[in-house]
Protein backbone atom coordinates (compact mmCIF):
# COMPACT_ATOMS: atom_id res chain seq x y z
CA UNK A 1 0.00 0.00 0.00
CA UNK A 2 2.94 2.27 0.55
CA UNK A 3 4.46 1.93 -2.14
CA UNK A 4 1.97 2.74 -3.96
CA UNK A 5 1.07 6.05 -2.35
CA UNK A 6 4.68 7.03 -3.21
CA UNK A 7 3.80 6.36 -7.06
CA UNK A 8 1.12 8.52 -6.93
CA UNK A 9 2.80 11.40 -5.18
CA UNK A 10 2.61 14.36 -7.40
CA UNK A 11 6.54 14.89 -9.54
CA UNK A 12 6.56 18.31 -9.88
CA UNK A 13 10.05 19.43 -10.00
CA UNK A 14 11.15 22.63 -8.18
CA UNK A 15 13.59 25.12 -9.75
CA UNK A 16 15.15 27.51 -8.84
CA UNK A 17 17.50 30.20 -11.48
CA UNK A 18 19.80 32.38 -9.96
CA UNK A 19 23.61 33.86 -10.34
CA UNK A 20 25.03 36.20 -8.05
CA UNK A 21 25.43 39.33 -10.27
CA UNK A 22 22.57 41.31 -11.60
CA UNK A 23 22.21 41.47 -15.70
CA UNK A 24 23.92 37.87 -16.31
CA UNK A 25 20.63 36.79 -17.81
CA UNK A 26 18.33 35.12 -15.22
CA UNK A 27 15.09 35.97 -16.26
CA UNK A 28 16.00 35.55 -19.98
CA UNK A 29 17.29 32.18 -19.36
CA UNK A 30 14.31 31.83 -17.17
CA UNK A 31 12.00 32.43 -20.04
CA UNK A 32 13.93 30.49 -22.43
CA UNK A 33 13.77 27.83 -20.24
CA UNK A 34 9.90 27.66 -19.59
CA UNK A 35 9.46 28.14 -23.51
CA UNK A 36 10.98 24.78 -23.97
CA UNK A 37 9.32 23.19 -21.56
CA UNK A 38 6.05 24.41 -22.79
CA UNK A 39 6.73 22.80 -25.79
CA UNK A 40 7.55 19.36 -24.39
CA UNK A 41 3.87 19.98 -23.31
CA UNK A 42 4.55 20.60 -19.40
CA UNK A 43 2.56 22.87 -17.36
CA UNK A 44 4.63 25.56 -15.86
CA UNK A 45 4.32 27.67 -12.90
CA UNK A 46 6.46 30.81 -13.00
CA UNK A 47 7.45 32.79 -9.91
CA UNK A 48 9.69 36.03 -9.92
CA UNK A 49 11.17 35.80 -6.82
CA UNK A 50 12.84 39.23 -7.28
CA UNK A 51 10.23 40.96 -5.54
CA UNK A 52 12.56 43.87 -4.95
CA UNK A 53 12.32 45.04 -8.46
CA UNK A 54 10.35 42.35 -10.55
CA UNK A 55 10.59 42.04 -13.82
CA UNK A 56 9.32 38.54 -15.46
CA UNK A 57 6.06 40.09 -15.99
CA UNK A 58 8.24 43.24 -18.30
CA UNK A 59 10.32 40.72 -20.17
CA UNK A 60 7.01 38.43 -21.71
CA UNK A 61 5.50 42.04 -22.16
CA UNK A 62 2.58 41.09 -20.27
CA UNK A 63 1.18 42.47 -17.06
CA UNK A 64 1.31 41.85 -13.54
CA UNK A 65 -2.20 40.35 -13.49
CA UNK A 66 -5.04 40.60 -10.56
CA UNK A 67 -3.67 40.72 -6.88
CA UNK A 68 -4.11 37.61 -5.12
CA UNK A 69 -3.32 37.93 -1.67
CA UNK A 70 -1.87 41.16 0.32
CA UNK A 71 1.27 39.91 2.73
CA UNK A 72 1.49 41.31 6.02
CA UNK A 73 4.39 41.61 8.95
CA UNK A 74 3.82 41.74 12.83
CA UNK A 75 5.26 45.04 14.30
CA UNK A 76 5.74 45.20 18.48
CA UNK A 77 3.10 47.79 19.70
CA UNK A 78 4.46 48.17 23.85
CA UNK A 79 1.01 48.23 26.31
CA UNK A 80 1.57 50.09 28.94
CA UNK A 81 -0.93 49.32 31.13
CA UNK A 82 1.11 45.89 31.28
CA UNK A 83 4.80 46.76 30.61
CA UNK A 84 6.76 46.61 33.83
CA UNK A 85 10.04 48.64 32.19
CA UNK A 86 11.87 44.90 32.42
CA UNK A 87 14.09 45.80 29.48
CA UNK A 88 13.96 42.11 28.60
CA UNK A 89 12.69 43.20 24.87
CA UNK A 90 15.71 45.47 24.55
CA UNK A 91 18.10 42.71 25.57
CA UNK A 92 16.43 40.11 23.04
CA UNK A 93 15.90 42.42 19.93
CA UNK A 94 19.52 41.64 17.69
CA UNK A 95 18.30 44.55 15.27
CA UNK A 96 18.44 47.10 18.10
CA UNK A 97 15.40 47.95 17.22
CA UNK A 98 13.80 48.14 20.62
CA UNK A 99 15.39 51.36 23.38
CA UNK A 100 14.70 51.92 27.21
CA UNK A 101 15.72 54.77 29.03
CA UNK A 102 15.43 54.13 33.10
CA UNK A 103 11.87 54.09 34.68
CA UNK A 104 10.64 54.99 31.27
CA UNK A 105 8.65 52.94 28.50
CA UNK A 106 10.44 50.96 25.87
CA UNK A 107 10.79 52.83 22.21
CA UNK A 108 10.10 51.02 19.07
CA UNK A 109 12.10 52.13 16.26
CA UNK A 110 9.93 50.08 13.25
CA UNK A 111 11.87 50.90 10.76
CA UNK A 112 14.88 48.42 12.20
CA UNK A 113 12.98 46.04 13.37
CA UNK A 114 12.63 42.85 11.50
CA UNK A 115 9.61 41.37 13.02
CA UNK A 116 11.24 38.48 14.47
CA UNK A 117 8.77 38.14 16.98
CA UNK A 118 11.68 37.82 20.01
CA UNK A 119 10.20 40.72 22.05
CA UNK A 120 6.43 40.02 22.12
CA UNK A 121 7.25 36.05 22.35
CA UNK A 122 9.74 36.68 25.68
CA UNK A 123 8.08 40.05 27.43
CA UNK A 124 7.26 38.28 30.73
CA UNK A 125 4.19 40.30 31.23
CA UNK A 126 2.33 40.00 27.61
CA UNK A 127 2.61 43.78 27.48
CA UNK A 128 3.79 43.38 23.67
CA UNK A 129 0.91 43.26 21.36
CA UNK A 130 1.21 43.19 17.36
CA UNK A 131 -0.48 45.00 14.71
CA UNK A 132 -0.15 44.00 11.21
CA UNK A 133 1.41 46.11 8.48
CA UNK A 134 1.49 45.74 4.66
CA UNK A 135 4.61 44.65 3.06
CA UNK A 136 3.80 43.51 -0.11
CA UNK A 137 1.93 42.22 -2.93
CA UNK A 138 0.80 38.45 -4.47
CA UNK A 139 -0.04 39.18 -8.54
CA UNK A 140 -1.33 36.37 -10.44
CA UNK A 141 -1.78 36.26 -14.33
CA UNK A 142 -2.45 33.34 -16.49
CA UNK A 143 -0.60 33.82 -19.65
CA UNK A 144 -1.90 30.45 -21.17
CA UNK A 145 -3.24 26.96 -20.58
CA UNK A 146 0.43 26.29 -19.96
CA UNK A 147 1.90 28.78 -18.00
CA UNK A 148 0.95 31.12 -15.19
CA UNK A 149 3.51 34.17 -14.07
CA UNK A 150 3.31 34.48 -10.08
CA UNK A 151 4.71 37.85 -9.07
CA UNK A 152 5.93 39.67 -6.35
CA UNK A 153 6.47 42.93 -5.22
CA UNK A 154 7.50 43.96 -2.05
CA UNK A 155 7.19 47.64 -1.08
CA UNK A 156 10.05 50.06 -1.57
CA UNK A 157 12.58 50.71 1.07
CA UNK A 158 11.70 47.81 3.80
CA UNK A 159 14.85 46.71 5.95
CA UNK A 160 14.42 43.19 4.96
CA UNK A 161 12.08 40.88 2.55
CA UNK A 162 12.66 37.91 2.90
CA UNK A 163 9.49 36.80 4.24
CA UNK A 164 7.58 38.60 1.49
CA UNK A 165 10.15 35.59 -0.75
CA UNK A 166 8.55 32.85 1.43
CA UNK A 167 4.78 34.00 1.62
CA UNK A 168 5.60 34.04 -2.10
CA UNK A 169 6.73 30.68 -2.32
CA UNK A 170 3.76 29.04 -0.23
CA UNK A 171 1.59 30.29 -2.34
CA UNK A 172 3.15 29.66 -5.27
CA UNK A 173 3.58 25.93 -3.97
CA UNK A 174 -0.02 25.56 -3.06
CA UNK A 175 -1.51 26.75 -6.43
CA UNK A 176 1.15 24.63 -8.20
CA UNK A 177 0.12 21.57 -6.17
CA UNK A 178 -3.73 22.36 -7.07
CA UNK A 179 -3.37 22.96 -10.45
CA UNK A 180 -1.19 20.20 -11.12
CA UNK A 181 1.59 21.71 -12.22
CA UNK A 182 5.14 19.39 -13.86
CA UNK A 183 7.78 22.49 -13.07
CA UNK A 184 7.56 25.67 -10.35
CA UNK A 185 10.64 27.88 -11.39
CA UNK A 186 11.82 30.22 -9.06
CA UNK A 187 13.34 33.26 -11.08
CA UNK A 188 15.61 34.68 -7.62
CA UNK A 189 17.06 38.22 -7.57
CA UNK A 190 20.81 38.82 -7.91
CA UNK A 191 23.09 38.57 -4.59
CA UNK A 192 23.08 36.13 -1.97
CA UNK A 193 21.60 38.04 0.84
CA UNK A 194 18.29 36.70 2.66
CA UNK A 195 15.94 36.90 -0.14
CA UNK A 196 17.74 34.91 -2.32
CA UNK A 197 18.43 32.47 0.08
CA UNK A 198 14.40 31.72 0.87
CA UNK A 199 14.43 31.57 -3.00
CA UNK A 200 17.18 28.61 -3.15
CA UNK A 201 15.38 26.69 -0.62
CA UNK A 202 13.66 23.69 -0.90
CA UNK A 203 14.58 22.95 -4.75
CA UNK A 204 15.28 20.01 -6.70
CA UNK A 205 17.42 22.20 -8.26
CA UNK A 206 19.60 25.31 -9.13
CA UNK A 207 20.57 26.78 -12.06
CA UNK A 208 23.58 29.38 -11.80
CA UNK A 209 23.73 31.49 -14.42
CA UNK A 210 27.06 33.73 -15.14
CA UNK A 211 29.04 35.62 -17.91
CA UNK A 212 32.55 35.03 -19.40
CA UNK A 213 33.62 38.65 -16.78
CA UNK A 214 36.27 39.34 -14.35
CA UNK A 215 32.34 40.37 -12.31
CA UNK A 216 30.94 37.58 -13.53
CA UNK A 217 33.50 34.94 -12.17
CA UNK A 218 33.48 37.37 -8.67
CA UNK A 219 29.67 37.15 -8.05
CA UNK A 220 29.82 33.55 -9.61
CA UNK A 221 32.47 32.67 -6.75
CA UNK A 222 29.93 34.08 -3.91
CA UNK A 223 26.93 32.32 -5.23
CA UNK A 224 28.17 28.62 -5.70
CA UNK A 225 29.68 29.63 -1.80
CA UNK A 226 25.95 30.00 -1.06
CA UNK A 227 24.82 26.77 -3.07
CA UNK A 228 27.55 24.73 -1.29
CA UNK A 229 26.10 25.77 2.43
CA UNK A 230 22.44 25.73 1.43
CA UNK A 231 23.00 22.03 -0.48
CA UNK A 232 21.03 21.81 -3.67
CA UNK A 233 22.02 20.51 -6.75
CA UNK A 234 23.59 23.10 -9.40
CA UNK A 235 23.95 23.16 -13.11
CA UNK A 236 25.96 26.08 -14.34
CA UNK A 237 24.55 28.12 -17.07
CA UNK A 238 27.11 30.38 -19.07
CA UNK A 239 25.54 33.28 -21.32
CA UNK A 240 27.40 35.26 -24.05
CA UNK A 241 29.11 32.28 -24.03
CA UNK A 242 31.25 33.36 -27.06
CA UNK A 243 31.65 36.77 -25.43
CA UNK A 244 34.55 37.89 -22.87
CA UNK A 245 37.52 36.03 -21.49
CA UNK A 246 36.37 32.71 -19.88
CA UNK A 247 39.70 32.16 -17.46
CA UNK A 248 38.29 33.86 -14.84
CA UNK A 249 35.42 32.06 -14.48
CA UNK A 250 36.89 28.75 -15.41
CA UNK A 251 39.13 29.44 -12.33
CA UNK A 252 36.04 29.72 -10.27
CA UNK A 253 34.48 26.96 -11.29
CA UNK A 254 37.86 24.56 -10.59
CA UNK A 255 37.78 26.35 -7.20
CA UNK A 256 34.57 24.48 -6.64
CA UNK A 257 35.12 21.46 -8.31
CA UNK A 258 33.28 21.58 -10.67
CA UNK A 259 33.91 19.92 -14.43
CA UNK A 260 31.36 21.85 -16.45
CA UNK A 261 29.39 23.89 -17.62
CA UNK A 262 26.27 22.56 -18.54
CA UNK A 263 24.56 25.02 -20.74
CA UNK A 264 26.32 27.75 -22.71
CA UNK A 265 24.33 29.93 -24.59
CA UNK A 266 26.41 32.04 -27.26
CA UNK A 267 25.29 35.60 -27.85
CA UNK A 268 22.93 36.01 -30.70
CA UNK A 269 20.78 38.45 -32.19
CA UNK A 270 17.87 36.53 -32.39
CA UNK A 271 17.72 36.45 -28.79
CA UNK A 272 18.20 40.29 -28.98
CA UNK A 273 15.83 41.27 -31.40
CA UNK A 274 13.15 38.96 -29.02
CA UNK A 275 13.99 40.79 -25.96
CA UNK A 276 13.54 43.92 -27.71
CA UNK A 277 10.28 43.18 -29.40
CA UNK A 278 9.00 41.93 -26.16
CA UNK A 279 8.29 38.79 -27.50
CA UNK A 280 10.49 36.74 -25.13
CA UNK A 281 7.69 34.17 -25.08
CA UNK A 282 8.12 32.62 -28.49
CA UNK A 283 12.17 33.00 -27.95
CA UNK A 284 13.64 29.32 -28.02
CA UNK A 285 17.21 28.62 -28.44
CA UNK B 1 27.67 64.59 36.13
CA UNK B 2 28.58 61.31 34.35
CA UNK B 3 29.34 61.88 30.12
CA UNK B 4 29.97 59.65 26.83
CA UNK B 5 32.82 60.29 24.63
CA UNK B 6 33.32 58.00 21.53
CA UNK B 7 36.90 57.32 21.34
CA UNK B 8 39.61 55.58 18.80
CA UNK B 9 41.09 54.31 22.49
CA UNK B 10 40.80 53.19 25.61
CA UNK B 11 43.05 56.30 26.74
CA UNK B 12 41.76 59.88 27.49
CA UNK B 13 44.90 61.05 25.54
CA UNK B 14 43.42 58.99 22.52
CA UNK B 15 41.16 61.08 19.12
CA UNK B 16 37.62 61.71 19.67
CA UNK B 17 36.08 58.78 17.54
CA UNK B 18 34.03 60.64 14.75
CA UNK B 19 31.57 58.09 15.05
CA UNK B 20 29.15 57.61 17.24
CA UNK B 21 27.35 54.14 17.28
CA UNK B 22 30.55 52.41 15.41
CA UNK B 23 33.27 53.98 17.42
CA UNK B 24 35.64 51.43 19.09
CA UNK B 25 35.60 52.59 22.36
CA UNK B 26 33.36 54.78 24.84
CA UNK B 27 34.77 56.72 27.51
CA UNK B 28 32.84 57.73 30.55
CA UNK B 29 34.26 60.33 32.48
CA UNK B 30 32.65 61.44 35.91
CA UNK B 31 33.18 64.95 36.13
CA UNK B 32 32.65 64.58 40.05
CA UNK B 33 34.71 61.71 40.80
CA UNK B 34 37.60 62.78 37.55
CA UNK B 35 37.51 59.13 37.55
CA UNK B 36 37.12 57.30 33.83
CA UNK B 37 36.02 53.84 31.97
CA UNK B 38 36.41 52.55 28.94
CA UNK B 39 34.18 50.34 27.06
CA UNK B 40 34.58 48.31 24.11
CA UNK B 41 31.95 49.29 21.64
CA UNK B 42 30.11 45.70 20.37
CA UNK B 43 28.45 48.02 17.99
CA UNK B 44 31.22 48.04 15.20
CA UNK B 45 30.15 44.61 14.39
CA UNK B 46 26.50 45.07 14.39
CA UNK B 47 24.30 44.96 11.20
CA UNK B 48 22.28 47.96 11.90
CA UNK B 49 21.03 49.61 14.44
CA UNK B 50 24.67 50.15 15.83
CA UNK B 51 23.74 53.83 17.29
CA UNK B 52 20.61 52.58 19.24
CA UNK B 53 22.79 50.21 20.64
CA UNK B 54 25.33 52.98 21.77
CA UNK B 55 22.45 55.08 23.25
CA UNK B 56 21.31 52.24 25.59
CA UNK B 57 24.39 52.00 27.07
CA UNK B 58 24.30 55.52 27.80
CA UNK B 59 21.02 54.94 29.17
CA UNK B 60 21.74 52.32 31.67
CA UNK B 61 25.13 53.78 32.52
CA UNK B 62 22.99 57.23 33.55
CA UNK B 63 25.07 59.26 31.44
CA UNK B 64 23.70 62.93 31.43
CA UNK B 65 26.12 64.12 28.09
CA UNK B 66 27.67 62.81 24.90
CA UNK B 67 30.71 64.65 22.90
CA UNK B 68 31.43 62.81 19.63
CA UNK B 69 32.07 63.95 15.91
CA UNK B 70 28.63 62.96 14.40
CA UNK B 71 25.87 61.56 15.50
CA UNK B 72 23.34 59.33 13.14
CA UNK B 73 19.31 59.67 13.23
CA UNK B 74 18.60 56.47 15.23
CA UNK B 75 20.92 57.31 17.90
CA UNK B 76 19.46 60.82 17.89
CA UNK B 77 15.94 59.73 18.16
CA UNK B 78 16.44 58.03 20.94
CA UNK B 79 18.81 59.72 23.22
CA UNK B 80 16.91 62.75 22.54
CA UNK B 81 13.73 61.38 23.90
CA UNK B 82 15.66 60.23 26.99
CA UNK B 83 17.03 63.63 27.35
CA UNK B 84 20.37 63.38 27.07
CA UNK B 85 22.98 66.43 25.75
CA UNK B 86 24.43 65.94 22.58
CA UNK B 87 27.30 67.48 21.50
CA UNK B 88 28.42 66.69 18.23
CA UNK B 89 31.01 68.27 15.63
CA UNK B 90 34.07 67.30 17.81
CA UNK B 91 36.74 65.96 15.01
CA UNK B 92 40.59 65.94 15.55
CA UNK B 93 40.66 66.52 19.09
CA UNK B 94 42.03 64.19 21.90
CA UNK B 95 39.39 63.25 24.50
CA UNK B 96 41.05 65.37 27.40
CA UNK B 97 41.11 68.29 25.08
CA UNK B 98 37.27 67.51 24.20
CA UNK B 99 36.26 67.33 27.78
CA UNK B 100 38.30 70.81 28.80
CA UNK B 101 36.42 72.35 26.21
CA UNK B 102 33.04 70.96 27.08
CA UNK B 103 33.86 72.24 31.25
CA UNK B 104 34.71 75.28 29.46
CA UNK B 105 31.08 75.62 27.62
CA UNK B 106 32.75 75.84 24.30
CA UNK B 107 31.01 72.35 22.86
CA UNK B 108 28.33 73.21 20.35
CA UNK B 109 25.01 71.04 21.78
CA UNK B 110 22.73 69.94 18.42
CA UNK B 111 19.37 69.60 17.68
CA UNK B 112 19.07 67.28 14.76
CA UNK B 113 21.15 64.40 13.68
CA UNK B 114 23.93 65.13 11.74
CA UNK B 115 25.07 62.34 9.60
CA UNK B 116 23.40 59.46 7.61
CA UNK B 117 23.14 56.23 9.41
CA UNK B 118 25.91 53.92 8.55
CA UNK B 119 25.14 51.15 7.51
CA UNK B 120 26.90 47.78 9.12
CA UNK B 121 28.65 44.74 7.72
CA UNK B 122 26.50 42.40 8.87
CA UNK B 123 23.26 42.46 7.10
CA UNK B 124 23.87 44.43 4.11
CA UNK B 125 26.71 41.85 2.62
CA UNK B 126 25.37 40.12 -0.53
CA UNK B 127 23.07 42.43 -2.03
CA UNK B 128 21.94 43.14 -5.59
CA UNK B 129 25.01 42.34 -8.00
CA UNK B 130 27.85 44.06 -5.81
CA UNK B 131 30.99 42.62 -5.21
CA UNK B 132 31.31 41.91 -1.65
CA UNK B 133 33.78 39.64 0.30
Amino acid sequence: MVAVALVTINKMKKIAITGGKGGTGKSTFTIIFANKLIKKDKKVLLVDCDIECPNLYLLINKGLGKIQTKVYTQKPVIDKNKCQQCGLCVKNCRNNAIFISPKKYPIILEHLCSSCGACWLTCPNEAIKTKKEEIGKIHLNKISSKLTLITGVAKPALEDTSSIVKQLKDFSLDLAHKNKVDYIIYDTAAGTHCPVIIALLDNDLSYVVTEPTPLGAHDLNLILTLIEKIKIKKKIVLNQANLGKIDSTLKILKKHKIKKIDIKIPYSKKIVKHYSNGDMLNCLI
Amino acid sequence: MKICISSTGPNISDKVDPRFGRCQYFLIFDTETKKSEAISNQGVQQGSGAGVSAAQLVADKDIEAIITGNIGPNAFTVLGQSGVKIYAGVFDLSCEEALEKFQNNDLTEVSEATGPGQHGAGQSDGRRGFGHN
